[in-house]
């Protein structure tokens, strides 16, 4: 389809004015995708476009509730009809007065094309970039099995609504990645190596043979690794499970949806020092070439850069209009749906722990006994209950201040304020989280989140997985 | 019986002329949702509308198949020729190692008709989610509890149909719930953070069953989260119900059975033994109101009842038309189409590529009786209620996630509760290695289903339990 969704915009604008008529505030989210996936293993290849799907939301405030209609396609019969049901949602509640929070009235055009688009690399070079990566992986010994997979998306997101807001961005998104097992004697064991960038061809150079040598590397040696230790012990986590750590564990927390709830572990707690004064956590959707990053919100309040914790206080929640009405502040550009048929949340972008002023050899000498977390698999929130979980495909052994023994995948448990609190020592080395997260509001909506972190030292309780 | 419009045919009539083998999925859905802020409605979302097709074409190439898939949303002819020119073009760069490979035909056999559709919510879905959400909110009402924190009700109705070039036309309306919940307990003792529970269900139906005495528990749970304490670290017996198990099991054994594992090497070989020489596992595609259930596959081939695991030995293979093909099997009716996880996982599966996946995994009930017997033959131990999450790997095979409600068993009775800490281990294993399947101590006598999953209650002699002593 040629053109983008801006060649929408009268037909769009005519339908918020209908609805308008009967309410409020209402406001459009349209979407358009399209990619491609090329995938190649050591049986098969693949290459296959990725559907190019078209659709709108209207969301509408009903008086005390949103109220919203979507549909895949744009054309105008498509948009009437959708804006009939919305309508007919909204004969049913008597609209009385304006929704909470302020609503977006700016325009913001983000239209930059990539100095290199994957579109350009054309299906043909895509494979042979995959099957090139996959000759590394099959002249390693004892990988009984790799997959070498590259998807790529365009994305237009286009935000009007009836205060004015017009905002157009576009975002295109290079997803690579490298799966490995191993195989022996009955066992497997896997590890991958994965870039999620904003960005075009360039952010294939991440993929190194170096790195997939360590991938396999690391599979292979899996398989002859005992049991991690368990137990309450102490452990650095290394730059993923930081940064995944404060996604799950402590960034759900600050979703202020959370606080309207009550749902919130960390609700009382604003203003209060949780950790040392060298920590320091943020959320922000400006980082170039970040995975979550985004130019404006699904609101159309443009991103920014949110502290959590400054020098270890806790400082900054996450906001949509609502909640940043309900508590006195503005929205922080962080409501985001996962594509035309999901549901506005308050949501994380990019999440961050900057940097300390520890080397990893420091870390490792101070830990004395313990084990490093390393590679990140998974984590999951309790926005409630404060308790954290993270998964790492393996770990190091600690003893007397030197790194011995690999120990195979191992998940990580405790109470995240306990974890705060017993932080002793955060490295001074900023490594960006290049891996691409996906994140779920509860069990729905996955949508992209990336980080950033560096090794952090605490302590907490550690058992196989 | 409601029938489902062959959506598909409308593609199918554009992609016919081709002269290689070809089939089209289509996918009409309309979601409708309602999301709850302790009593207070703040979200009323649908209809959403989704209509797509993915066509997928088979041409023979080197000795190998081409396997061109492209999905798209715009069934006008353009859109349509576009698609399948696109499939056609993307088939001559992919190869995958099956010869021949047959797509199911016209009377592939009398599918079986499984329950997979609830007719009061397809009759006026808007009107059923809020009378759900009412009979909640009444229910916890009732018992004098508070009102949750938060509720979201997602119903999904969907008309499926599948055709292709060997005359294949198969259509079927069904119907997908799921809810989370969440419940808060606050007060004493002095001190403590509220505790919270927090549920998670898939199901085809609006009306939760015995939602009186689930909402009784869901609040208990959330109760007994405030007092509990962490596990002490050791290898433990641990007591595993369905609702736990079908966050373990479904998800390893889906993998390790399947075709594709079995193409890579990476698959349970057939005959090791893998659980106790009692163990009966099957897969069933037709079991009613499961979440997998349907008459046919998403490629068209029928559902049908097959053994994966027979008196602790594996048997044979999920498998669709390509892998089957590829190693020399016929297709076991489990071409599965995966939308994008989460809640998206039983819609939006016009944008996948069937690939050989389980349905309802079944594990066979023992004769362990009730869950009250099966706690008293345990002397000391753990019954997990709820895992954050389990973490399955479905490549190695293990499992682990931190507890986030169960209770200690000591001399067997339920006694006090347990919070944090991890239990892990592994599921399966093809060397004698312990594992979830092959140290059942017994199974309770009466089997559940919970998602993609039916299965009594195991108990498991021994997984490692780490905690804070």
């Amino acid at each position: 389809m040629a053109g983008d969704l801006r060649d929408h915009e009268s037909d769009i604008l005519g339908q918020l004015k209908r609805i308008g008529a009967r309410t409020s505030f209402v406001e459009a989210f349209a979407q358009r995708t399209r990619g491609e996936t090329v995938s190649v293993d050591s049986k098969s290849q693949s290459v296959a476009g990725n559907p190019e799907l078209i659709g709108v939301a209207f969301r509408a405030w009903g008086g005390t509730r949103w109220v919203e209609s979507a549909t895949v396609g744009i054309e105008p019969p498509v948009l009437a009809s959708v804006a009939d049901e919305l309508l007919k949602r909204l004969a049913k509640n008597e609209v009385v007065g304006d929704p909470p929070g302020t609503s977006a009235t700016a325009s913001i055009t983000a239209d930059s094309p990539q100095s290199r688009p994957m579109r350009d690399m054309g299906s043909e070079r895509a494979l042979a970039w995959a099957t090139e990566v996959h000759k590394w992986i099959a002249g390693e010994p004892s990988i009984g099995f790799g997959v070498t997979s590259l998807v790529w998306t365009e994305e237009e997101r286009y935000y009007l609504n009836s205060a004015g807001a017009d905002c157009f961005q576009r975002l295109d998104r290079v997803l690579a990645n490298v799966f490995t097992v191993a195989v022996e004697n009955g066992r497997s064991e896997s590890c991958f190596e994965s870039i999620g960038r904003i960005g075009g061809q360039e952010a294939l150079g991440a993929i190194t043979q170096e790195k997939v040598h360590t991938v396999c590397g690391v599979a292979r040696s899996l398989l002859k690794t005992k049991a991690p230790p368990k137990g309450k012990m102490t452990v650095i986590l290394d730059p993923g499970l930081t940064s995944t750590f404060v996604h799950e564990s402590f960034g759900h927390g600050t979703e202020a949806d959370q606080f309207l709830r009550n749902r919130s572990y960390l609700q009382p707690l604003l203003g209060k020092t949780l950790g040392p004064g060298s920590l320091t956590m943020v959320d922000d959707g400006t980082v170039p070439g970040g995975w979550g990053t985004m130019r404006f919100d699904d609101e159309g309040h443009p991103t920014q850069r949110t502290p959590l914790v400054e020098g270890g206080r806790f400082v900054g929640a996450l906001h949509d209009r609502t909640t940043a009405a309900a508590f006195g502040t503005k929205a922080t550009g962080n409501t985001r749906r996962s594509d035309f048929l999901s549901q506005p949340y308050v949501r994380m972008t990019n999440t961050l722990l900057e940097p300390g002023d520890w080397s990893y050899e420091e870390l490792v000498e101070e830990a004395r006994n313990g084990i490093v977390l390393e590679r990140w698999m998974s984590g999951i929130e309790d926005p409630l209950g404060g308790r954290m979980q993270l998964k790492a495909r393996a770990g190091h052994v600690i003893e007397n201040g030197e790194v011995t023994d690999l120990v195979s995948s191992l998940v990580l448990s405790g109470s995240v304020l306990e974890f705060l609190r017993d932080i002793r020592g955060i490295g001074s080395a900023q490594y960006e989280d290049r891996s691409p997260g996906v994140c779920g509001k509860g069990h729905s909506d996955p949508l992209p989140v990336g980080g950033g972190g560096t090794y952090l030292l605490s302590s907490a309780v550690v058992g196989p997985a | 019986m409601i029938r489902a419009p062959m959506l598909a045919s409308a593609v199918a009539d554009w992609v016919g002329s081709l002269d290689v083998p070809w089939d089209v999925y289509a996918e009409r859905a309309r979601r409708f949702e309602i999301q709850l802020n302790g009593n207070r409605v703040e979200f009323v979302r649908g209809p959403l509308r989704l209509e797509g097709y993915g066509v997928r074409i088979l041409t023979a190439v080197d000795g190998q198949t081409g396997v061109g898939f492209q999905a798209s949303a715009d069934f006008t002819p353009q859109g349509t020729r576009a698609a399948v020119e696109t499939a056609r073009a993307a088939a001559k760069f992919n190869r995958f190692p099956a010869r021949q490979p047959e797509l199911p035909a016209t009377n592939a056999g009398a599918p079986t008709s499984p329950k997979i559709l609830d007719p009061e919510l397809w009759s006026d879905p808007a009107r059923a989610l809020d009378e759900e959400a009412a009979a909640l909110l009444g229910s916890i009402d009732a018992q004098l509890l508070p009102p949750p924190t938060f509720a979201t009700i997602r119903a999904t109705l969907i008309e499926t149909s599948i055709a292709n070039s060997r005359g294949l036309a198969a259509a079927y309306a069904h119907t997908v719930v799921d809810r989370e919940v969440a419940v808060k307990s606050e007060g004493g003792p002095e001190g403590r953070p509220p505790g919270e529970f927090w549920l998670e269900h898939l199901g085809r139906r609006i009306r939760l069953e015995n939602l009186d005495a689930q909402v009784r528990d869901w609040y208990r749970f959330a109760a007994d989260a405030r007092r509990a304490v962490a596990p002490t670290t050791g290898e433990t017996t641990v007591v595993l119900p369905p609702e736990v198990l079908s966050g373990i099991l479904p998800p390893v054994l889906g993998f390790q059975f399947s075709g594709s594992a079995l193409l890579r090497g990476m698959a349970v070989p057939r005959d090791t033994m893998v659980g106790t020489d009692t163990m009966d596992v099957t897969d069933d595609g037709v079991l009613d109101w499961a979440v997998r259930s349907s008459p046919v596959d998403d490629e068209g081939s029928a559902q049908r009842v097959r053994r994966v695991v027979s008196q602790g030995r594996s048997e044979e293979p999920f498998t669709d038309v390509l892998h089957a093909n590829a190693v020399g099997t016929a297709p076991s009716g489990n071409a599965v189409r995966v939308g994008r996880g989460f809640s998206d996982e039983y819609w939006r599966k016009f944008t996948r590529r069937p690939v050989p996946g389980a349905s309802t995994i079944i594990l066979a009930p023992g004769d362990g009786g009730s869950d009250a017997e099966l706690i008293e033959q345990v002397e000391d131990g753990i019954w997990v209620q709820q895992f954050g999450w389990a973490n399955p790997d479905p490549v190695s095979g293990t499992f682990g996630g931190e507890v986030r409600i169960g209770y200690r068993i000591r001399r067997g009775r339920l006694a006090e509760p347990v919070r944090g800490g991890t239990v892990g281990g592994a599921v399966i294993t093809r060397d004698g290695r312990p594992s979830v399947l092959n140290g059942v101590q017994a199974a309770g006598s009466a089997a559940t289903l919970y998602g993609t999953l039916r299965s009594p209650t195991l108990v498991v002699k021994s997984l490692t339990v780490s905690g804070e002593a």
